[in-house]
């Protein structure tokens, strides 16, 4: 009864939304302020970056960009409400890859993805490092391979949630390597550092800004990208690892099915974003980079990204 | 230690240069004004209020940008007691323990008074523990550190076995109310593996209980039903009073005296632990100060000193919470997350470096902070009388506003509406226990310490790996004494609790 009465209340909205888009067909879009939906909740990462976002897009679109925090269930919430949108380009979501094409492997949600969502572009991305202590046996990450084979089970690794941006890299670097490791999940990555420092973990991922602030506490022993701020550690390519692993892409969608001409428009603002001086230096002052990808570029990314979730998932799962 | 020091002296130099000085103290009164109003209006919380502002420290010198955002981190804490004392709004959890003695107060026409003691009670509980913090930064930092899940889980169960023991129903009833808030507070996903539990089908209920609804409903709603059950005859009575009500007098803030520095101690010790201090050290401290006290029947029915109790000691975690993140770069809660996007924003970047290569600084955020306390005294004692003056707001307009402000408010956190079914359905719940004679406390605390226990329990389970155990005999000293403790101060609690119960019948047999 309730069910069906948030149905008709939904249903409502949505007509409301398309007498309104339709009527606007033909105008200058964007005719009114668009809303940007985080399915994530306030002060993190990706909301700063929304407020810098946010604050620089109406000078390239014309109109306000307005946050709308939607938290919940691991971001199902937000992204529901996002996927239930009129596609008109006045809704957009502000996500990441694991909510984005991991989270579909794991559980039932009530909306599909790469269905339901085309990508404005890739603002940006956080790549992990692999950290131990800096008093730690293991110089390498070979040598923490070479134990951990040995002892399987005895590595102890503290991450900052299930199926979230330190557990999935982790979990495809060890299970590439063959290796079995005990892994803890805490909440977020701050507590999954405690861990490591206070000695309750053996190896955690973290991102390059934080581990700079640890100083001479911890070893970095892989990296995604070269880091020469770190005094650049192996890649995790160069050891070996096929594909892609442990970046975080943050990621603008909208609602599959925006017109062509309103999607192109988004695109392009946030094209023209990367050269504005003032994004660029309010970016860097969060101690996050600038790298855009461009939406189709992405797309790309996109199915190769969910095959090699599944196959992780599947093999972690079955065993 | 003389390094320390140098770095201190060198601190003071920054915040009290005096080419400067004075804007840094407008910007900070604007940001403790700011924050007491986004704290007092439920919905529009100092997190959201400090996240849209963080820009702010993009474009002003740090000197400036940084008091104000700390001004609002301090003003928005004290603002979330306003709605607590007058309406019975707790905006957060921290507050909820203000809401036993403050809505009863406010009705005998103490408001005023309620509301000045929150305020000294606060700064001087603030600020005690911002100078043990800053005396005692390194040891604090020490201990941040010890204090992992198996410790977290044993110190948050034997918080609710404290809880449950002080409150001011029967024991078993409070176990009963404790009991729904634990399951309550399961609905949703688990906080280990993420997964979906409970939902009874429904995709709304995914996202579990939100803490805003279930509180605002249980506490706020509910105190409206029972008042216009009463024909809201004694919703506020207000009226004869002189306008806003009596001011707190110093006699009464001495008699607190003892009260406010035995809260201060829990609260500060409390702060150690991350995450869930506010809301623990508030009821702590409120239990410690009734179980202490001559009177001890007096507590829930408008006592002043229960108020100075829980604001007092919730106001004290703030010093060492800033700890972790400062030595560590982990920051302990969203609130302190912003703050540390704030200090990397102004080429700050906290953690073991921090205090090395920029002591100085880091030495005048946290004067900066003691600087807040002071300011704060005066600006609440000068704002106070606008938010006393609620009470003159005719009751048949104040309920009804209140009802807009506990939906509107409920709304704005999340964007769902399921929030609002949420709220409806937790003031019946609040209204039909409170009928039966039921103390709501332990409902909300359960469901806000349920979900952390269960995670310490379970991060606990998996760093055993299944020798759970030979793991805290042998490897977690500190997790088996207090786990050897709680049986004990359980007992003590109990044998005290009935004994108070059996003198109170002895004293009120016609009740």
């Amino acid at each position: 009864m309730r069910r069906t009465f948030l149905k008709s209340v939904a249903l409502g909205a949505l007509m409301l939304g398309v007498g309104i888009s339709s009527a606007m067909a033909q105008d200058n879009y964007p005719a009114k302020p668009i809303t940007m939906i985080l399915p994530l909740g306030a002060g993190g990462s990706h909301d700063l970056n929304a407020r810098v976002l946010t604050s620089i897009l109406p000078q390239y679109l014309g109109q306000a960009v307005i946050v709308k925090l939607v938290p919940g269930a691991s971001g199902q919430t937000g992204t529901a409400a996002a996927a239930n949108a009129p596609a008109d380009g006045y809704t957009l979501l502000f996500t990441h890859n694991f909510f984005d094409q991991l989270q579909q492997h794991v559980k039932e949600l009530p909306y599909k993805p790469t269905e339901d969502f085309v990508t404005v572009a890739r603002t940006n991305s956080a790549r992990m490092c692999a950290i131990v202590r800096a008093d730690s046996q293991f110089k390498s990450l070979q040598a923490l391979f070479d134990f951990g084979k040995s002892n399987p089970g005895k590595i102890e690794l503290s991450h900052s949630g299930q199926w979230g941006a330190t557990m999935v890299p982790a979990a495809q670097l060890f299970n590439w390597a063959k290796v079995q490791v005990n892994m803890t999940p805490y909440r977020g990555g701050g507590p999954s550092l405690r861990a490591l420092l206070a000695g309750d973990a053996d190896v955690t991922f973290q991102f390059p800004s934080t581990i700079l602030g640890q100083g001479d506490k911890v070893r970095t022993l892989a990296c995604v990208l070269d880091e020469p701020t770190l005094g650049s550690p192996p890649t995790f390519a160069s050891l070996g690892f096929p594909g892609e692993i442990g970046e975080m892409h943050r990621i603008v969608m909208a609602p599959r099915g925006v017109p062509a001409d309103r999607l192109a428009k988004l695109r392009e603002a946030f094209v023209a974003l990367q050269e504005d001086t003032t994004y660029k230096s309010l970016i860097k002052r969060l101690g996050e980079d600038s790298n855009l990808m461009s939406g189709d570029e992405y797309e790309k990314l996109r199915a190769q990204q969910s095959k090699d979730y599944k196959a992780l998932v599947d093999s972690m799962t079955s065993g | 230690m003389e390094e320390l020091f140098g770095s201190l002296a060198q601190g003071a130099a920054i915040l009290f240069n005096p080419d400067t000085f004075l804007l840094t103290v407008l910007y900070m009164i604007g940001g403790l004004l700011l924050g007491m109003f986004v704290g007092a209006l439920p919905g529009l919380t100092t997190l959201t209020a400090m996240a849209i502002l963080l820009p702010i420290v993009f474009f002003l010198p740090p000197i400036f940008g940084i008091p104000f955002l700390l001004g609002i981190y301090k003003g928005g804490i004290y603002g979330g007691s306003i709605p607590a004392i007058l309406v019975s709004m707790p905006g957060t959890g921290a507050a909820v323990a203000t809401t036993f003695d403050g809505p009863a107060l406010t009705r005998q026409g103490k408001g005023r008074k309620a509301l000045e003691m929150a305020l000294f009670s606060s700064v001087a509980g603030d600020f005690t523990s911002d100078l043990v913090t800053i005396l005692a930064i390194v040891p604090i930092a020490l201990i941040a550190l010890a204090i992992g899940p198996p410790e977290l889980a044993a110190v948050l169960f034997l918080s609710l076995i404290v809880i449950s023991a002080t409150g001011s129903g029967a024991f078993v009833k409070g176990v009963l109310v404790m009991a729904i808030g634990l399951f309550v507070a399961m609905i949703g996903q688990d906080p280990i593996g993420a997964l979906a539990r409970f939902d009874f089908g429904f995709f709304e209920l995914r996202s579990g209980i939100g803490l805003l609804p279930m509180l605002i409903g249980l506490f706020a709603l509910s105190e409206l039903l029972l008042s216009i059950e009463k024909r809201a005859a004694t919703y506020i009575k207000a009226g004869a009073k002189a306008l806003e009500g009596e001011r707190l007098k110093w006699a009464e803030f001495k008699a607190s005296g003892r009260t406010i520095a035995r809260s201060t101690v829990i609260g500060t010790s409390i702060g150690m632990i991350p995450g869930v201090g506010q809301v623990v050290a508030a009821f702590v401290g409120y239990a410690a100060a009734k179980n202490a006290s001559k009177h001890p029947e007096r507590y829930g029915k408008g006592e002043l000193d229960g108020i100075a109790a829980a604001e007092a000691a919730n106001n004290a975690v703030n010093g060492p919470t800033l700890v972790p993140m400062l030595t560590f770069g982990i920051p302990g809660d969203n609130i302190t997350a912003i703050l540390l996007g704030a200090f990397v924003a102004v080429g700050m970047r906290p953690g073991p470096q921090l205090m090395v290569e920029q002591g100085p600084q880091v030495f005048a955020i946290l004067l900066a902070m003691l600087l807040a306390n002071v300011l704060f005294i005066i600006v609440g004692y000068l704002t106070i009388p606008a938010f006393a003056r609620v009470v003159r707001i005719p009751k048949a307009i104040l309920m009804p506003l209140t009802i807009m402000f506990a939906f509107a408010g409920v709304f704005a956190v999340r964007n769902n509406p399921t929030d609002l079914y949420i709220l409806a359905g937790f003031g019946v719940i609040g209204y039909v226990l409170r009928k039966f004679k039921f103390d709501v406390a332990p409902l909300a605390m359960a469901f806000i310490l349920g979900p952390e226990i269960e995670r310490a329990v379970g991060q606990t389970l998996s760093l055993s790996r299944g020798d759970l155990f030979g793991y805290i005999v042998f490897e977690r000293p500190i997790t088996l004494v207090i786990l050897l403790l709680t049986p004990v101060i359980a007992w003590y609690l109990w044998r005290r609790s009935s004994k108070l119960q059996r003198a109170a019948r002895l004293l009120a047999p016609e009740e």
